[in-house]
Order: structure tokens, then C-alpha cells, then sequence
């Protein structure tokens, strides 16, 4: 993982080995929540974590913005270390319920959360006006957030996060409690916002939000890291080749062998097949139950034959990607 | 009212020797939170990195949080602050404190000697506990709170620096109690004003006359529960006050003509702020010479007061300076008038006896031109009788105050100012007649009552106080709820109250004038049903070692009681109530003490909150 001077620049997140254990009281080990994680994440990407609750995604993202300290290894952002208040200027962050001020209404909310950027008074009112439009909430701006459902909650959630304007947005479970709409609403905000040249670290349990919009995801399970990779790499089968065509006649279809190799049909596509993220996801947690400390990714990064075919599935066994570039 | 002997200290030199504690205070949280820090960071990582973290943190904290500091931010935190408590109703207080007041007017004793006291040390005391409850909890409750509902995360994930936390939530909570104060003081100052205000009528045919002299005497209307006795002079001619009555219930009135009959102006003399003129204290041994150690310490009592012995030429002398004769003289030229002097003397008897009886004493008034033959200088005794615990008065008529004729040993009548007063100066030298009794005093023991000052100005001062508690209360209240969960963060803060005040306590029983020892010492005279006076019946080295034990702790105890805040000092309910200015010096060093344990405060919440792991 060697990069250049260029590239470095490009590194929004650096984690390196990256380890949190929860103590007790006494300083007794608890909960072994995430272990050794080496992760980037890159200017203008949408980058997910992705795994079952108590994978440790929220503690990953803790940690990464200071409101954790690491049990051993360092989280980087920005090229600043986590505990570095600085970097917060250029950071949104939307914490897994919206924990805001319920007694203050939209706008005070909106307002409270501008003062902290040392906005000026203008610049702050401009921004809220265009934020309290963005998230659609005009109507209940001047209700208390306690009279606000959990979908409103969510949303002005999200505003505070964007208050400053963010380059770098953290999104926790960023769909959780958002209707079939709103969901959509919420993911087309964010790949807006990386049209935009921001980058997003997000992380989710639900398969299908990482599935539609992230371009890199990291697969945790019971704190380390599982998967790594573009989604379209990690999800394209390659050993098989999928045919679609139209308009066939029996008899092509007995010669369809021949027919492709003199390139003559009409071919519709001609692919690898995907999995769905589902079944690689399955099949990871069902892998490392099976083999504890088992590790996709290492497996396939030494580029052994993967030889598990005697206790995972078949379609597991199929999932082999090279690695991101 | 016992004067703590430190207000006679100069501000200048108060503060010379307080920047010292300041200087150490500081010291010791410093050190304490390096150390602690240090130890944390060594046990959870190696000492190793310990260094590397707690010295990051210390340059971050000097070259770019402190300096980053944002007046947006911290009003924003401020702001949120102010409506927190607002929308939790805090105001109701100021509510409970007026249904107080209304209760108050029917509860508080209307007989009493002195209503005016009893308003002002109700209202005051009551503003004082109610504010101070309120701030120990608001503040002690509100950072947990956040914690706890992790609304904590969307602060500390802005750029919003750790002091402007702490800062914020004190200024925050102080602006919403400084409202809450104004009001209560604006309502106790009407609540004070109107319960005393009455008037009384005068049956104009009900007065006596003199024919001879033109006085009238007789008795107002009872009023308020009182009347008064007065005097009225229907010679005097024009606008002008006629007459005025006798003290009631610490205030007379004037008393004015209106055609045929006579009417009361309102209650004046029991809204004072008199200015207290304090002589210094020296004394003479017992036989008759300047004492190098002060006075005699008969019993183990506490230091505060030193003591002359009866029927000896022992003698405490005050040296007034300032006098004038404006101060005191109702006639002209000086002639007419009283000398207050008010005394305020402990008895310490070391004979058995007449326990109930008073014991007698006498006052010299001298001139302290050293210059003058000494028989010119001394006035003839005034006799007085001193009870235990009373402050008395004693008012030395001009026309009392004889000089003995050095040529034909009479009594001659003296003028104070032109005979005794030099240059403004005055010597009071008080002795005591019985003997084998004694007379405790201290310098705030003795002086010369002189009216003076507003009262508003005084009772404002007052607020002041309360304000500066309320500043404190806040600081230590947010303080301690940085590293500790509500409950205990209060009762943290409260035991700092309680400390402030009692360590003048863990002083005594250092210094031995609380007798029965420590507490290992106290635990074994309880166990074993010794005395607190005789020697410990140990054997010599166990009682050395339980004594060097306790003497350990008390140490430990002090220095922690030293800590905090001298509460009681603040505390300026009794001065207004009785009448006496509060000066200013008292309140620079209040402001000087509250400014210090802010700042300390301000930056050991810094340290904490964040060295803090938050979402732990
Ligand atoms: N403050 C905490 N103290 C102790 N254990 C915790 C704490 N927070 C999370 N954990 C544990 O750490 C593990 C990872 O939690 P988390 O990062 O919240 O998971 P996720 O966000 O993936 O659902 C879980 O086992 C959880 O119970
Ligand atoms: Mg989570």
C-alpha cells in the first residue's frame, strides 16, 4: 500500500492499526470492539462500513473523530491526529441518533450549531434559511425538536452536520428510522454532496444503502475488518460468465458455444454475474463463525487458492476479486 | 459581630500575602492533574508515550486552544446555556422567592426589637440559599446531562475548544442567576422598604406641655405594633423638623408641624450604613507597660481576643484618628453632643462566684499628644458594667467628660475636641476594676459608631457578594461535573461550600484551642471515657504517635479546607443588617478571590474535558 507524495493528499481518513478495547471500571478489558484496522479513505469518495450491529462501525467512527482514544494505533484525518479540535472545522458528523438540544427549535439549532463555526451573524442566517429548504422542513422550523418525529429529527440531523459546509462528512447509520422516501431523499443527498467534491465516510447495517451509493466499502465483523474494496470488484463473480440474449432459435441455441466464438449473435451482454452484497455479507459472517480470525481479504491479498470450499458455500467460494487498485 | 480580624488587613497587603495561597492553589491543581494525568496515560499505555501525550497536551493547551480562543463560540455555548436553564424553568425560583416573602409577612415576629434586622437577614439569607441551591444544581447537573443524552458529541465534534465548554455553561448559568439576583434583590429592597414603612398620629391634645420651657411630651398612636415617646419643642419656629421621638424598634421619626397638629415623617435610623471608625489596638501590661505580645491569653480560648486583667494597671488602648467634631455634635461649636462608643468585650472570669453578676470597668479618654503633661492628658474615668456576650453602647455625653484640676485636684469640666483630640486622634484606654476577672477584646471590639452612607449602596454591595458566591458556586458546580456524574458533582461542590466554611474549624483543632485532640485522639478519649482536658492516659509514645497521626491528618484536612473558597467572607448579611458599611476593600478582595478560583477553574475544566474520552 505504498503510495505516492500526491496521494497522500488525497488521504482524508488514515487509520493504522487501529485498535479499541472497552475497559471497565477497573481498567479490566470488556468488549474487544475493533482490532487492528488499516483503512483510507480518499478525497471525493463515498466510503462505507459495513457490518452487523456491534461490528464496531461506530466505534470506528468515534475514534476517527476524537471522541474516543485509541487503545493502540492512530486515526488520521486530514493528516491531523483524531484529538486535534482543528480538524473539526472541516468536518460534518452525523452521530447515530440525532442527539440534539430537544428544548431549541430548528433555526436555534441550526443557529447554535453555526456560533460554534464562528460564523458571522449573516453568513449564519443564509445558511440555515438554505438548510432548513435543503432538508425540507420549512413548516415545523419553529417547533421544539421534541415534538419532532424521528425522521424530522434525522434530517435536521443532517443539517447540523452540514452546517460549515463540510469537506469531510461522517455519517452514522445515516437511513436508520427514515421511511422507504425518505431513504431515498437521504441517499440522493449524499451522492449530491460527493458530486460535489465531498468526501463521505458513512457506515450501515443495511446492506442496500452501502450497496446503492458507496464506491468503496469495508466489511467489519465483531471488530475486524472482513472485506475491502470497490463494490463493483467485490461483487463481480469471475469465473462465470453470464449470457443474455435475445431472439435465438432453437438450433442457435444448440450451437450458442460456436455462435459466441465466431461472434455472430446478438449479443446483449456478456458479464461476470454479481453476487448481491447480501450473499458475499452472509457469507462472510457464516465464514468467520465457522473459522474464527478467518480473513477474506489477507486470504486474498496473499493470492492463495482459496481452499474453503469444504466448509463454506459455493457461491462464497466463487466470490474472488482482485484487489482495489 | 465579630469582625474578622483580616478585614483590618489592607487590600495592598492582603494581596501580597494571598498571591502566595493563589500562587500555590494554582500550584497544586497543576501538579495534581500532571500527575494523575501522567499516571492514567502511563497505566493505559507505556510511561513512555505517557510523556509524549500529557507534554502534547500541555502545548496544545498553551500555543493553540487558548489562543483560538472564539468569543462566538463561547456566547454561542453561552446562549445555549441560558435557554437550557430557561427552558427548565428555572425561573420558578424567583416565584418560590416571592411566595416566600408574602408567607414572610405574615410569619416574621412583628414584636421584634428590632423588625428591620430580622427583614434584612430574612431576605438576604433567603436570597443567598435559594440562589446558591439553584446554581449547585443547574450547574452541576447540566454537562453530565449531555453526557449522558450524548448530545455531547455534536460540541466536542465542532471546533469548540474545552475551556469554551467550561466557560460557557458559567456564563451561561451566571447571567440567568445575575437575572434571578437583580430581581430578588429589587423585591427584597421593597419587600424591607414598605414592611417598615408606617407612620404614627399624634393626639394633639394629649400632649404635655411645659409652660416654662415651650417642650411637649407624650406618646404616638400604636402603630406597627409600637409607639414611641416623643418631644416637641412648639417654639420652633418655621418648616423645619419640631421635635422627634425616641428610639422604637431600632427607628424614630421626626416630628413636623401641620397647622395646629403635629405628624410623623418616616422611620429613619434603622437603614444604616454606618461607617464603623476602628481605632488600633494596643496594650499596657499589668503594670502599666507597653506590652511587646499584646494582651494576656488566660485559657486555652481562642486567639481572636487578648485579654486584660482586672484591678492591674493592664490596659487596652485604641488610637482613633480622623476625629472631627461634625462627626458627633449636635450644637454648636462643638460643645454639645455624644461620643458613641460601642463595646463589644468578653468576660473571662477565673474566680468562682458571682457568675451573674456584671463585671465593672472604666474608660479613659486620653490625648495622645505625648507632648502635653501627662496629667493634662488624661480625662477622669467613666464607669461602665460589662455582662457576657452583650454589645453595649456607651454614649459619653460631652457634658460627662471631666478633667481632674492638677492644682485643685476638681473635677473640671473638659471640651473633648479641644482638649482631648489632637490633630484628629484620640485615645480610648479601657481597663477593667474587679479582680481576677478579665476582658477579652479585639480590635473590631471597640470603635466609634459614625452615621454615615447610603444604605442602597450598601444593600447593593450585599447582592454583590451573593453574586461573587453565585460566580463560585457555578465554577466549582461545572467544574466538577466535567469528570463526575450530577449527584455526586453536587454533593462535590456542596462539600466545597461547607468546607470554605469550616476551615476555620480545622484550624482551631490544629492550633490545640479546640481541646480533645484530633480525631484518632478523640476516638480513643471517647472509647476509653477520657476528658477532653486532662493528658491522654496512654503511655508516652503511643499517645506521640497517635498525636503525630492526627496531627498528620489535620494537616492534610487543612491544607484541602484551605483550598477552598473562605465562604463566609462573602457572607455581608449581618453588616447590612446591623447597620454597618461594608468597605470597599472587603469587596476588591472578594473580587480578587472569585477572579482566582475561576481562573483555576477555568483551566483545570479545560484539562479535563479534554483529556476526557467522551463517547466512553
Ligand atoms: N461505551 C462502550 N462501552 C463498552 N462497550 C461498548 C461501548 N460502545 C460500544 N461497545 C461495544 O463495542 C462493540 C462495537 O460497538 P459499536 O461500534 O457501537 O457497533 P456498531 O456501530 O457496529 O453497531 C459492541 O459489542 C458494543 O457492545
Ligand atoms: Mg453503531
Amino acid at each position: 500500500m505504498s503510495k505516492s507524495v500526491d496521494d497522500k493528499q488525497d488521504v482524508i481518513i488514515e487509520t493504522r492499526n487501529l485498535t479499541k478495547v472497552y475497559k471497565d471500571f477497573w481498567g479490566r478489558p470488556k468488549v474487544n470492539a475493533l482490532e487492528s484496522l488499516d483503512l483510507e479513505v480518499r478525497r471525493g469518495e463515498i466510503f462505507g462500513l459495513l457490518g452487523p450491529n456491534g461490528s464496531g462501525k461506530s466505534t470506528t467512527i468515534k475514534l476517527i473523530l476524537g471522541l474516543l482514544f485509541p487503545t493502540s494505533g492512530q486515526a488520521l484525518v486530514f493528516n491531523k491526529e483524531a484529538s486535534d479540535v482543528s480538524k473539526n472545522e472541516r468536518i460534518g458528523y452525523l452521530p447515530e441518533e440525532s442527539y440534539l438540544y430537544k428544548f431549541l427549535n430548528a433555526e436555534e439549532t441550526l443557529d447554535f450549531y453555526g456560533r460554534l463555526f464562528n460564523m458571522s451573524a449573516g453568513r449564519r442566517k443564509q445558511r440555515v434559511r438554505d438548510l432548513i429548504k435543503l432538508i425540507d422542513i420549512e413548516w415545523a422550523k419553529r417547533r421544539q425538536l421534541k415534538e419532532y418525529s424521528k425522521g424530522m429529527t434525522r434530517r435536521i440531523g443532517l443539517a447540523q452536520a452540514l452546517i460549515n459546509d463540510p469537506e469531510l462528512i461522517v455519517l452514522d447509520e445515516p437511513t436508520t428510522g427514515l421511511d422507504p422516501i425518505g431513504t431515498r431523499e437521504m441517499k440522493e443527498l449524499i451522492v449530491r454532496l460527493r458530486d460535489q467534491g465531498k468526501t463521505i465516510l458513512m457506515c450501515s447495517h443495511l446492506l442496500a444503502d452501502v450497496q446503492d451509493v458507496c464506491d468503496r466499502i469495508a466489511i467489519l465483523h465483531q471488530g475486524e475488518l472482513k472485506e475491502m474494496g470497490a463494490v463493483e470488484n467485490l461483487l463481480s463473480v469471475r469465473d462465470i460468465t453470464q449470457i443474455q440474449a435475445k431472439g435465438l432459435s432453437e438450433e442457435a441455441q444448440q450451437q450458442i458455444r460456436s455462435i459466441i466464438e465466431s461472434d455472430q449473435a446478438d449479443l446483449v451482454s456478456m458479464e461476470n454475474p454479481t453476487t448481491t452484497l447480501e450473499d458475499l455479507f452472509l457469507g462472510i459472517v457464516r465464514d468467520s463463525k465457522a473459522r474464527p480470525g478467518y480473513n477474506r481479504k489477507r486470504e486474498r491479498d496473499q493470492q492463495e487458492p482459496v481452499a474453503a470450499a469444504e466448509t463454506t458455500g459455493a457461491s462464497d467460494e466463487s466470490v474472488d476479486s482482485e484487489d482495489e487498485s | 459581630m465579630v469582625v474578622d480580624p483580616s478585614e483590618f488587613i489592607s487590600y495592598g497587603e492582603w494581596l501580597a500575602n494571598a498571591l502566595g495561597g493563589f500562587v500555590v492553589l494554582a500550584l497544586v491543581i497543576f501538579v495534581a492533574w500532571t500527575v494523575i494525568a501522567f499516571a492514567l496515560t502511563a497505566i493505559r499505555n507505556t510511561p513512555g508515550q505517557a510523556v509524549s501525550i500529557v507534554g502534547g497536551g500541555l502545548k496544545r493547551a498553551i500555543f493553540e486552544d487558548f489562543p483560538r480562543s472564539s468569543l462566538q463560540r463561547t456566547i454561542g455555548m453561552s446562549r445555549l446555556a441560558i435557554q437550557e436553564a430557561i427552558r427548565n424553568k428555572v425561573l420558578i425560583i424567583f416565584a418560590l422567592f416571592v411566595v416566600l416573602l408574602l408567607f414572610a409577612g405574615w410569619f416574621l415576629d412583628v414584636q421584634n426589637d428590632h423588625p428591620a434586622r430580622l427583614y434584612l437577614g430574612f431576605v438576604i439569607s433567603t436570597s443567598t440559599y435559594l440562589l446558591l441551591a439553584l446554581a449547585m444544581f443547574v450547574s452541576s447537573f447540566s454537562l453530565p446531562n449531555d453526557i449522558k443524552n450524548k448530545t455531547i458529541y455534536t460540541i466536542t465534534t465542532k471546533p469548540v475548544r474545552a475551556h469554551e465548554i467550561f466557560l460557557g455553561r458559567v456564563l451561561g448559568f451566571g447571567a440567568v442567576g445575575t437575572v434571578l439576583l437583580l430581581l430578588m434583590g429589587i423585591v427584597s429592597y421593597v419587600f424591607v422598604v414598605r414592611g417598615l414603612d408606617h407612620s404614627h398620629t399624634i393626639d394633639t391634645a394629649s400632649i404635655e406641655w411645659d409652660e416654662e420651657t415651650g417642650l411637649g411630651t407624650g406618646f404616638t398612636s400604636v402603630d406597627s405594633h409600637h409607639r414611641h415617646d416623643f418631644l416637641i419643642n412648639r417654639n420652633l419656629e418655621g418648616e423645619g423638623p419640631v421635635g422627634v421621638t425616641e428610639v422604637a424598634q431600632g427607628h424614630s421619626h421626626t416630628i413636623f408641624r401641620d397647622g395646629e397638629n403635629y405628624v410623623l415623617g418616616p422611620p429613619t435610623g434603622d437603614l444604616l450604613a454606618r461607617v464603623p471608625v476602628y481605632g488600633s489596638l494596643r496594650f499596657l501590661d499589668r503594670y502599666g507597660r507597653e506590652s511587646e505580645d499584646g494582651g494576656i491569653n488566660p485559657g486555652k480560648e481562642w486567639t481572636y481576643r487578648e485579654y486584660i486583667e482586672g484591678n492591674t494597671l493592664s490596659t487596652a488602648i485604641w488610637t482613633f484618628e480622623d476625629l472631627s467634631p461634625e462627626m458627633f455634635s449636635t450644637g454648636p461649636g462643638g460643645d454639645e453632643g455624644v461620643l458613641p462608643l460601642e463595646l463589644n468585650l468578653r468576660v473571662f472570669r477565673t474566680t468562682k462566684g458571682d457568675i451573674e453578676g456584671k463585671v465593672r470597668g472604666e474608660i479613659l479618654l486620653v490625648n495622645p499628644d505625648k507632648a502635653l503633661p501627662v496629667r493634662e492628658r488624661y480625662s477622669a474615668p467613666i464607669p461602665f458594667e460589662a455582662e457576657e456576650f452583650q454589645t453595649f453602647q456607651i454614649n459619653i455625653d460631652y457634658n460627662d467628660i471631666r478633667k481632674q484640676n492638677p492644682d485643685t485636684a476638681e473635677l473640671e469640666k473638659v471640651n473633648l475636641f479641644q482638649d482631648l483630640v489632637t490633630k484628629g486622634s484620640l485615645e480610648v484606654h479601657v481597663r477593667c476594676r474587679d479582680h481576677a476577672q478579665f476582658f477579652g477584646m479585639a480590635q473590631a471590639d471597640v470603635y466609634i459608631p459614625a452615621p454615615e452612607g447610603s444604605f442602597e449602596m450598601n444593600f447593593f454591595k450585599c447582592y454583590l457578594g451573593i453574586w461573587m458566591q453565585l460566580v463560585l458556586v457555578t465554577s466549582f458546580g461545572v467544574f466538577f461535573s466535567t469528570f463526575l456524574n450530577g449527584i455526586v458533582a453536587m454533593v462535590a461542590t456542596l462539600s466545597i461550600v461547607v468546607m470554605g466554611i469550616s476551615s476555620g474549624f480545622i484550624g482551631e483543632v490544629q492550633s490545640g484551642e479546640n481541646p480533645g485532640g484530633g480525631p484518632i485522639e478523640s476516638l480513643i478519649r471517647n472509647i476509653t471515657q477520657q476528658g477532653a482536658t486532662v493528658e491522654l492516659d496512654m503511655g508516652e509514645t503511643a499517645t506521640s504517635v497517635i498525636q503525630a497521626l492526627d496531627s498528620l491528618y489535620l494537616d492534610t484536612m487543612e491544607s484541602v479546607a484551605n483550598l477552598a473558597p473562605d465562604f463566609p467572607q462573602f457572607n455581608m448579611a449581618s453588616k447590612v443588617a446591623y447597620g454597618y458599611d461594608i468597605h470597599l476593600e472587603l469587596i476588591l478582595k472578594q473580587i480578587t478571590t472569585t477572579l482566582v478560583y475561576f481562573t483555576v477553574l477555568l483551566f483545570a475544566g479545560y484539562f479535563v474535558i479534554s483529556s476526557r474520552e467522551i463517547a466512553a
